[in-house]
């Protein structure tokens, strides 16, 4: 059923493209507007480099997010979905799966005009910096599909997701930045493990709370 | 009406000499901390008003467990009054951290995990009381506040340690040098503490019996 849920959210996404399209304009705008406000040596943008990374991809994720739960409002889909006869943990699992690739997709694509737009110089090993995004995706998707069950319902759900996600989200991403910063300045993996721990024990227990208690979320 | 009844008069009036107390003796009888003279004081506010904003926390949590497995809206009121309690002491938490702090590290904010998990529970808190008012049915934001409640305080241990692993060289929070220093202070702390304890129990009783009353006239009115 979970693998069926996620072909659901797949189908619908490569049929609109809403979400993808909006997270990778919306990323392209970012970094343009990051360009423009900060006009500091390349060595200093290095050193933001990571910050600025892990904001956009906070806010293409709520904008994602918003995507991911808006359609199924319309002609009240969740209602039927949430009327079959489904897990309703499997919802939650297939909305934080599809969101983080969703994510994951949108920031390797916004990668590379990060990278030359902002003149990086750091050579950081891809696949650890990969490990980091996936990691760092989902974390940021688990709180976020909680959080946006519990908004989507709501009056001005737009403006509740981002009040309630970033402060959740600080761990996330003070660790995401943090190892994003350790691994680009070369810092050996023993010295910053410690933030990777953090993120798997984010994604591990939200991801059981969020399981447990989606059943709550969306009872009518 | 709650406070019409003499048990609960007695215990204001108790809570009222005791406050008035508390504050005597913080001023005239504990021990002058060197380097740190009058700012010092408030640590008998700060730390038990901190104690108890993350105890009110603790008990949105609980009520909000309770409430999903129970479907009680007694365990809701228990978790609105307890989120309202701790916010207002959370606020008070982050008056009274940085009046110790600006003579204590110079400047009246630092990163210090304490403090700013403080903050970010306060955020979250704010965002929580949006999500009561905006949420839609009743039955619907008794459920949500209770899986934010649940979701909030989860977050505490993570969001301490991130801030601690972030900001390391903010390490020196006031309370834990307090324990190097003279003796006298442990005394009126723990009255203090004990204090604010009791005022937050008597707050809750409270907030909850005119929660009640509010419920009533509504389901009346309806």
């Amino acid at each position: 059923m979970f693998w069926d849920l996620l072909k659901k959210e797949f189908l619908i996404e490569l049929r609109s493209k809403e979400i993808s399209a909006s997270m990778l304009t919306f990323g392209v705008a970012v970094i343009l507007i990051f360009s423009f406000s900060f006009s500091v040596s390349p060595r200093t943008m290095n050193t933001f480099a990571p910050g600025l990374f892990w904001v956009m991809t906070l806010f293409i994720a709520v904008l994602g997010l918003h995507r991911i739960y808006a359609y199924e409002k319309e002609f009240d889909a969740f209602g039927f979905l949430i009327s079959a006869p489904v897990d309703r943990g499997l919802i939650f699992l297939s909305k934080w799966v599809s969101g983080t690739l969703f994510l994951l997709v949108a920031d390797l694509f916004i990668a590379p005009p990060f990278y030359l737009f902002l003149q990086l110089s750091a050579r950081p090993d891809p696949g650890m910096n990969f490990l980091i995004l996936l990691l760092g995706n989902l974390g940021l998707m688990v709180l976020g599909s909680l959080v946006s069950g519990l908004a989507m319902r709501a009056k001005m759900s737009e403006v509740l997701l981002p009040i309630l996600l970033f402060p959740l989200a600080s761990p996330v991403m003070i660790a995401a930045t943090k190892a994003t910063a350790a691994l680009w300045s070369g810092i050996p993996f023993r010295d910053w493990q410690i933030w990777i721990l953090i993120l798997l024990t984010i994604i591990i227990s939200f991801g059981l709370v969020g399981f447990l208690v989606f059943d709550h979320i969306t009872e009518e | 009406m709650f406070l019409h009844s003499r048990r609960n008069q007695i215990w204001l009036g108790l809570l009222i000499l005791g406050l008035a107390l508390d504050l005597w003796i913080i001023v005239n009888h504990t021990p002058m901390i060197p380097q740190q003279h009058w700012a010092q004081k408030i640590f008998y506010i700060h730390v038990p008003v901190a104690w108890t904003a993350f105890l009110s926390y603790f008990v949105v949590m609980i009520a909000g467990i309770a409430y999903l497995v129970k479907k009680d809206n007694r365990w809701d009121r228990v978790g609105l009054a307890a989120a309202e309690i701790g916010t207002v002491f959370m606020s008070l938490v982050l008056v009274t951290g940085p009046i110790w702090a600006k003579p204590i590290w110079g400047k009246p904010w630092v990163w210090e995990p304490r403090l700013t998990t403080s903050l970010i529970l306060f955020l979250i808190y704010i965002g929580y009381f949006m999500l009561r008012e905006f949420g839609g049915h009743p039955e619907r934001i008794a459920r949500y506040a209770a899986v934010l409640g649940i979701i909030a305080f989860l977050d505490v241990p993570i969001i301490f340690l991130s801030v601690k692993f972030w900001a390391p060289e903010v390490q020196s929070h006031p309370q834990v040098e307090m324990a190097k220093q003279p003796t006298g202070i442990l005394g009126p702390f723990f009255y203090s503490l004990a204090l604010f304890t009791i005022l937050y129990v008597f707050m809750m009783l409270f907030r909850i019996h005119t929660l009640k009353l509010k419920e009533e006239v509504q389901s009346h009115a309806v």
